[in-house]
């Protein structure tokens, strides 16, 4: 049920995307693109990014690649099975939502992997894989490794650099929110560290942490995390890809959504 | 010692190991002196006098480092678990890729025990483990058509990097993180270059001229490892991993930086024994144990990062994580060497 509401919110919010005279009129037909649990504010959801290519090879019709990398998050630990991790609910959000595209959603995620190791593995994986969108999530790990912020950045940056060099669409996908993570200064300041250079750089940043800071502090009673408090549940998972969803389709559709302040 | 250092993320030391300065990096000079030290052995007596006998010794020794990657393996996950539990951290579970074997561990086991599923950094003993059940095979070839053994590697190799083929991991998804049926022609140099018959007399014979025309191969290397240049990965499937600088599938540009370190290192590491002799044998010791202290030096990684976490980076945790991680390798290596050939339980030889 709770894809059946987003698809038809984010049907809707393409309609939405697709008509600027309706645009004008219906501010908030975005921010429906969620079922009720997973509902949060446009600002909350993500800062705006171009994803040129991948909205080229849609308008032409030819079938597209995208690329979830990053860690647990990715990988779905947590969730109740491998059908649950954010990918497999992205690829059926998407699938309905862009009704007679063909897109492929693979799974490149390793379970608590920095960013270093990940960019590597990003340069080996587009060389054999070549996506159209490559969702990376990250920083996480880094942050609990205490990799300091200035080394974090130049991994990431030129990681960027060789995805932009290559023409592939990115979006990052950012930390989760805990309220217990929400003390460690590190994990703060690699969180900065990354809005900074998604902003910086116009990149398609998912804000997960503001996204589920919104739903702790909003609806107290809904559970996002597993009972280790730290990986996502289902729940947690199915929102992370209502999230992605919506901020993607929003990309290909509106070319600037409205940018959120917080982080 | 690399190797272990590149394993802490985010430490200081990081920043100057053998990949900030080359295209290759640890993991390609570890393949290419264990095809070395396969040389020496098949042109052993022993080994010439009865292959059968040889052939067995190799299986067996894939399945002494297959021991020490389950070993190894199991006792990264003790670590890591008792971190967990002790620190209430549970994101330690999902280090080095252990996630797929804690939140799965049905399917996580059978992973581990058929080296489908392999814990980050400890991706190197299955390639190991595949490349000496291939050695009979290459010993075989190279006993018969000496030179048809590079040929043939080089021959597979390019099929492999053109068709994309690599081992699938399982269940997580995903491939390999070291191709083993590239990275052989990595081991299959080794092997050659330590002969003193073909490229082997080759390289010897024009030892000093290699040395010159790598010098601009590494300067080239610096250059691209220090300004993060990586080509553009072109749109024609075939071509992208003979062009890239692709780990996984070892490609050219890697393969070539690596040869280049061999032909310059030898000549610089003896022109430092002469002046630091204890330094440089120290390291040699560590060299001549590298399976021993890869493995151990694996642990010692995974317990830096953990101790990171807890205590913070800066320049004094990590130096401190340094010189415990050489201590600990130097043991290792000594134990190895001086210690356990007198003892019952020994370290599988490379």
């Amino acid at each position: 049920m709770v894809h059946r509401g987003s698809i038809t919110a984010l049907v809707l919010a393409l309609a939405f995307a697709l008509a600027p005279a309706a645009r004008a009129q219906a501010p908030v037909a975005a921010a429906a693109a969620f079922s009720a649990s997973c509902a949060v504010p446009d600002a909350d959801v993500a800062t705006s990014g171009s994803l040129a290519g991948l909205g080229a090879k849609l308008k032409a019709g030819d079938p597209v690649k995208i690329m979830a990398i990053g860690s647990s998050s990715t990988v779905g630990i947590g969730a109740s099975s491998r059908n649950h991790a954010y990918p497999s609910d992205l690829s059926g959000i998407l699938a309905k939502a862009l009704k007679g595209s063909h897109i492929e959603i693979i799974n490149r995620g390793v379970s608590g992997e920095v960013a270093a190791t990940t960019a590597q593995r990003i340069r080996d994986e587009v060389d054999v894989e070549r996506p159209d969108l490559l969702l990376w999530q990250l920083g996480t790990n880094d942050a609990l490794s205490r990799v300091p912020p200035d080394q974090f950045a130049e991994t990431v940056n030129t990681t960027l650099d060789w995805l932009k060099e290559n023409k592939i669409d990115v979006a990052l996908i950012g930390l989760q929110y805990t309220s217990k993570l929400a003390r460690d200064a590190n994990y703060i300041a690699i969180r900065d560290t990354l809005f900074k250079i998604a902003k910086d750089r116009h990149i398609l940043y998912i804000r997960r942490y503001a996204a589920m800071k919104f739903i702790a502090r909003t609806r107290a009673k809904l559970r996002l995390l597993s009972p280790d408090q730290f990986h996502l549940n289902d729940l947690g998972y199915e929102c992370m890809a209502e999230q992605v969803a919506h901020a993607v389709v929003a990309s290909l559709f509106v070319k600037r959504f409205r940018p959120g302040a917080a982080k | 010692m690399t190797i272990s250092i590149d394993h802490v993320p985010g430490n200081l030391y990081v920043n100057y190991t053998l990949h900030n300065f080359a295209l290759s990096d640890a993991s390609e000079v570890f393949v290419f002196l264990a095809g070395w030290a396969m040389r020496l052995v098949a042109d052993g007596s022993a080994a010439r006098s009865n292959p059968v006998a040889a052939n067995w010794r190799l299986v067996r020794r894939s399945g002494r480092l297959y021991v020490s990657q389950i070993v190894f393996s199991l006792l990264a996950l003790a670590i890591l678990a008792l971190g967990a539990v002790v620190l209430n951290a549970p994101f330690l579970y999902d280090w080095n890729a252990a996630g797929t074997v804690f939140a799965d561990p049905v399917r996580g086991l059978i992973g581990l025990a058929t080296l489908l599923t392999q814990l980050g950094y400890f991706n190197i003993l299955p390639l190991y483990v595949i490349l000496m059940l291939m050695a009979p095979v290459m010993i075989a070839i190279y006993r018969r058509h000496p030179m048809l053994l590079l040929p043939a590697s080089m021959a597979l190799y390019a099929v492999v990097l053109a068709a994309r083929f690599n081992l699938p991991n399982w269940p997580a998804p995903g491939a390999w993180f070291l191709n083993p049926f590239a990275w052989q022609l990595n081991f299959v140099l080794g092997f050659s270059i330590a002969g003193k018959t073909g490229i082997g007399a080759f390289a010897r014979r024009f030892r000093w001229p290699l040395f010159v025309v790598s010098l601009p191969i590494l300067a080239l290397g610096l250059l691209a490892s220090q300004t993060h240049f990586a080509p553009i990965s072109p749109q024609t499937p075939w071509i992208r991993l003979f062009v890239a600088f692709n780990k996984t599938y070892e490609s050219p540009a890697r393969l070539i930086n690596m040869l280049a370190l061999a032909a310059v290192v030898p000549g610089i590491f003896e022109a430092l024994h002469r002046v630091i002799a204890p330094v440089t044998s120290a390291f040699a010791k560590l060299g001549r144990n590298s399976l021993s202290v890869f493995c151990v030096g694996s642990l010692a990684s995974l317990v830096g990062q953990i101790y990171r976490y807890v205590v913070g980076g800066g320049a004094l945790n990590d130096t401190l994580i340094l010189v415990c991680t050489f201590l600990v390798l130097w043991i290792t290596a000594w134990y190895t060497e001086d210690l356990s050939p007198r003892w019952s339980w020994r370290w599988p030889s490379r």
